[in-house]
């Protein structure tokens, strides 16, 4: 079949059946995938992990991100941290739903935003929120990156997890979508642990660090903690663009300039 | 807390402090009951391309049973997108863009959609609410109206996920309505569609073994059963089983008159599919 028959027999797909039907899922596979944001690369700087550490953490990151950016395009997002945690006991202690805990734990990855923002703003840099997104090509072509918060916006809409209220897309998701949607570069997560752990390196003197791991193996493993959030496993599996992410220390200087050059400096997970 | 909190940064002190939050056990360990917090409220969903699409002699009635219900119902009425969502789909699919895109796209159209429906029960007191207001003025707006209209849609948009298989956004109209009717713990939450439930295969094409309609079924069964077409996207079938208060749904013929009446009373008028074992 020939493109304007595929097209033919997918519009009229589209027409008769259910969104559900196999043969049309298939069908939709077949059309093509145009990167809209291809050298661009997604950054997500960690909250608990970096950003509440204060200034000792964040400013040569800040640094670091100015310099990178006049090469690299960068799209950083940032994580919530300790005060979406304080906001997640207290709601979860109300017995409110997943939904309240999403729209409280996204304010704490907009004030993150904000204040990285700030810092930022002598190199040019703004911070992007719903419909401003319209404009990221333009600020990426000005200035060479923008900041965004983490934190995907499904509100009352998020996922119930099987157990208990915390909402089961943070700021993982929300990084990691961003980039597959824009058919980033890379995914970069910087936090303050050198890569992924067969436990929390924080509690568990006996970790040992993975350099390199596909997500089925990471599946299997059934890791009881993990350096980042399980559903972005799932989310990497399906994605088109984004087939693999790293994960590295921001606290080591340099680090993240070299992950963005390419260099394997922490954890990379892939997709296959 | 039993031993006091180490600050070895600048920590807020919680049960979750220092946690990556995905420590399964310590996760689970403060599980409580979620609070219902709207447990007076339906949430009626309108399909697309089921109703909305066949016009005024489909619409009128069902707008005129939803406001003979307003006395009695508190109602958020969710609108699906329909037709042109799939046109757009298709312009989408073919220039390459990403499903967080087409799920944009799509929600204008039920957003659309839910203007229409707005618009003809504005004399009554009924306005459309954007995602936002929904999300933090619902009680408000169904206590001074009673009636609401918004999006089916959820606010996924460019964060939509990407498929196990394709490019078509999940998370459409079926699924955005049940997860708020989930999140507000919703009394009942009802899908008006154009036939009278779910049948064991397509009642449209009906081919060989005449298709049998089932007026209860549980949502693991009915996933197990793997009906080629359903009434009710499949998705919501697998967001049943970690719902916390919406144990069932029901799929109800907006086509027959009093139906909608009779699921907002509590009868039972179509499909129920439940998770209630």
């Amino acid at each position: 079949m020939d493109d304007a028959d595929t097209n033919g027999a997918l519009h009229s797909m589209l027409m008769d059946r259910s969104l559900s039907d196999p043969e049309l899922l298939d069908a939709s596979g077949t059309a093509p995938d145009y990167a809209i944001l291809p050298d661009v690369s997604v950054l997500k700087i960690g909250g608990q992990s970096l950003i509440d550490r204060g200034r000792a953490a964040v400013y040569p990151i800040v640094e670091e991100l100015a310099e990178i950016k006049r090469s690299h395009p960068i799209l950083i997002g940032t994580g919530a941290g300790t005060r979406a945690r304080h906001a997640y006991a207290l709601a979860m202690e109300l017995g409110l739903p997943t939904g309240v805990l999403t729209d409280v734990g996204a304010a704490v990855s907009g004030q993150n935003a904000s204040m990285l923002g700030h810092l930022m703003a002598r190199y040019g840099v703004p911070v992007v929120t719903g419909g401003a997104f319209n404009a990221l090509a333009l600020y990426i072509a000005e200035c060479g990156a923008a900041i965004f918060a983490g934190m995907p916006p499904y509100d009352m809409w998020q996922h119930v997890p099987a157990e208990g209220v915390i909402p089961p897309y943070r700021t993982d998701a929300g990084c990691f979508l961003v980039a597959e949607v824009y058919g980033a570069r890379q995914m970069i997560y910087v936090k303050d642990e050198d890569g992924l752990y067969t436990a929390n390196p924080k509690t568990d003197m006996s970790a040992t660090m993975i350099p390199e791991i596909t997500v089925d193996e990471l599946i299997d493993l059934d890791l009881p903690d993990l350096v980042l959030e399980r559903p972005v496993l799932e989310l990497m599996r399906n994605a088109r663009h984004v087939k693999s992410v790293q994960v590295i220390n921001g606290l080591r200087p340099g680090l993240i300039s070299r992950a963005l050059r390419g260099e394997h400096v922490g954890t990379i997970i892939r997709a296959t | 807390m039993t031993s006091k909190p180490t600050f070895a940064t600048k920590d807020v002190a919680s049960v979750f402090a220092r946690q990556t939050l995905l420590d399964r056990d310590l996760v689970r360990q403060p599980d409580r009951p979620v609070v219902r917090l709207l447990p007076w409220l339906n949430v009626v969903t309108l399909g697309g391309r089921s109703i909305i699409d066949r016009g005024v002699e489909t619409i009128r009635p069902v707008v005129d049973e939803l406001r003979a219900a307003m006395p009695e119902h508190r109602m958020l009425i969710l609108t699906g997108p329909g037709i042109r969502a799939r046109h757009v789909l298709g312009v989408g699919l073919d220039l390459g863009l990403p499903t967080g895109v087409l799920a944009s796209l799509m929600a204008t159209e039920a957003e659309q959609n839910g203007h229409l429906i707005a618009a003809l029960l504005a004399e009554e007191g009924v306005s459309y609410l954007a995602h936002g207001t929904v999300a933090l003025q619902l009680a408000i707006h169904l206590s001074a109206s009673r009636a609401a209209v918004s999006n089916g849609f959820p606010p996924y948009g460019i964060y939509e996920f990407p498929p196990a298989v394709g490019k078509i956004p999940p998370h459409r109209t079926d699924a955005g309505a049940f997860l708020l009717a989930d999140a507000y713990g919703a009394a009942r939450t009802i899908y008006v569609k154009d036939v009278d439930g779910v049948y064991t295969g397509d009642p449209a094409t009906g081919n060989g073994e005449q298709p049998k309609l089932l007026p209860r079924v549980g949502a693991a069964e009915l996933l197990a059963m793997d009906i080629e077409t359903l009434p009710i996207d499949r998705i919501v079938l697998d967001l049943m089983a970690t719902a916390k208060h919406v144990k069932e749904i029901q799929v109800v013929n907006g086509r027959k008159p009093g139906n909608i009446t009779k699921a907002l009373a509590g009868e039972h008028v179509g499909t129920i599919i439940h998770t209630t074992g």
